[in-house]
């Protein structure tokens, strides 16, 4: 078979579908020259510019590890579980809280633990009073205003919730209300409420209070923990069931192997990869390692375990 | 026939005499010691004991209100306080000492680990028994718990870093107590 005849001069619809096939093999080629592109899915935990500024360095190292491309996609919380069910990211990085629902919901394969301040790869839910409140014990917050972070915060709302619940306070029954701030900086906004007396308990992330005192933000001698929970898994690296097992090796391997001189280009710029993201490294836990937050959710009635 | 003599018997007669020469010189200098010496070696001695005790009267003082928050249950108190202290006085093995202690007790074995065995290579009176300070019970509590479980936990988990991390300073921490070298 022989093109020729399409190249005459009277046979403009055999012309056009001549470029046709040359433009559609050529876009072919190009894709065939482009690496498959995955993407991760960041919780957002303040702002999405503040998520990209945090985890592009780390989402170029990943590129640069495994020779996958990766994007890095800021998700709000609340929009976490739908877009991951919806496929926008393949790639997980949210609080432990999340990891266990879509562990359950979606068959969500663990990776990685981060690891941050002194607890490493786990933290704590504390609740908090203003010294010299008269407020010493836990028995102490019945009748209380009470604020806390936001609802699928493991260590800012589910760790207090059932802490609460196992010292036999119900948080619906026995406060004089309970309230949760809007916007971003949830958790610091809950301390500084506390502090100027807009509350007179709140429910504060150990690592929260860890990284605002060392900051120098506030003295610590201003307030009293009345409680701290069980330590539980911190935020979480995640796969979906349907990426290659050899993919989330590589992946897994170039996470764990992450120190704190790995750099990455961003924008022309080299920046230290954990140094931008705020986070001291990785650790390898097993998925029983979460079986506290899982206790927890049961006994607070919350997803992935809510009866009523 | 008389023995002939070498250029290597007369460098070893050379050395075999600047060493009786210098044992010489040692002996007579040293030995019996002059009294002004012996009295300034007991100065030294007092003066390590006054600083000693001096030292311990100031890392009571600092550390005294983690102690207290600490012994009243407040150990999520006593941990940020210690954190303000670190700032002004890093590395201190004292801190560290207490941050170990603070940490096995709320179930935190591979940090209370990491800390003790800072603690006790910065300063290995920590482990004496007599030492004023001594934190030798609270260590040897932590290897005697702490090891079964870390060694079940590198079993289950033998891709855990920060777990073999932790057995490598538990093993450390049992042969200090052992009385081992480093």
């Amino acid at each position: 078979m022989t093109l020729l005849p399409l190249l005459r001069s009277d046979s403009a619809p055999g012309l056009a579908a001549l470029v046709l096939c040359a433009l559609l093999a050529l876009a072919g080629c190009e894709r065939a020259g482009d690496q498959p592109v995955m993407r991760i899915g960041y919780m957002n935990c303040n702002t999405e510019q503040e998520t990209q500024a945090r985890f592009l360095p780390l989402t170029r190292y990943l590129s640069d590890q495994t020779g996958i491309k990766f994007e890095a996609v800021p998700v709000n919380t609340e929009d976490f579980v739908e877009r991951f069910s919806k496929g926008e990211f393949q790639f997980t990085h949210s609080n432990s809280f999340l990891y266990i629902i879509l562990k359950e919901q979606q068959g969500l394969k663990l990776m990685a633990a981060e690891k941050r301040g002194r607890f490493g790869a786990r933290t704590a839910g504390t609740i908090i009073a203003r010294k010299g409140s008269g407020i010493e014990t836990l028995a102490d917050i019945r009748g209380k205003r009470m604020v806390f972070g936001p609802i699928m915060a493991p260590t800012g709302y589910l760790a207090q919730y059932d802490l609460m619940l196992r010292n036999g306070i119900d948080p619906e029954k026995d406060l004089a209300f309970y309230a949760i701030p809007s916007g971003s900086y949830k958790h610091e906004k809950l301390v500084y409420g506390l502090y100027y007396g807009q509350y007179d308990v709140a429910a504060a992330p150990a690592l929260d209070l860890e990284v605002m005192a060392a900051e120098g933000k506030i003295t610590p001698d201003d307030f009293v923990v009345l409680g701290q929970s069980p330590l539980v898994p911190y935020c979480t690296f995640g796969a979906a069931a349907t990426v290659d097992v050899a993919v989330i090796a590589k992946v897994q391997q170039a996470l764990l192997d992450l120190g704190p001189e790995a750099v990455a280009e961003v924008n022309g710029e080299e920046l230290k990869v954990l140094k931008s993201a705020w986070i001291d490294g990785f650790e390898a836990l097993l998925d029983s390692d979460y079986d506290p937050i899982r206790d927890m959710a049961r006994r607070a009635d919350m997803p992935p375990y809510q009866k009523y | 026939m008389p023995m002939r003599r070498d250029r290597f018997d007369l460098m070893h007669g050379t050395l075999l005499f600047v060493c009786i020469a210098g044992l010489s010189v040692v002996l007579l200098t040293e030995w019996p010691r002059p009294a002004a010496a012996v009295a300034q070696g007991g100065e030294r001695a007092l003066e390590r004991e006054l600083q000693s005790q001096a030292r311990a009267t100031l890392l009571q003082r600092l550390y005294g209100p983690v102690e207290e928050l600490r012994q009243q249950g407040k150990t999520a108190n006593a941990l940020l306080k210690l954190d303000e202290l670190e700032r002004t006085y890093p590395g201190e093995a004292h801190g560290l000492m207490l941050k170990g202690e603070i940490l096995a007790g709320m179930g935190a074995l591979e940090p209370a680990a990491a800390s003790f065995a800072a603690g006790v290579r910065r300063n290995g009176d920590y482990i004496d028994e007599k030492f004023p300070l001594s934190r030798r019970a609270a260590v040897s509590r932590l290897v005697a718990d702490g090891l079964p479980v870390i060694i079940e936990g590198t079993r289950r988990n033998p891709e855990s870093r920060d777990l073999g991390l932790a057995l490598k300073n538990l093993r450390y921490l049992q042969s200090r107590l052992a009385g081992g070298c480093e």
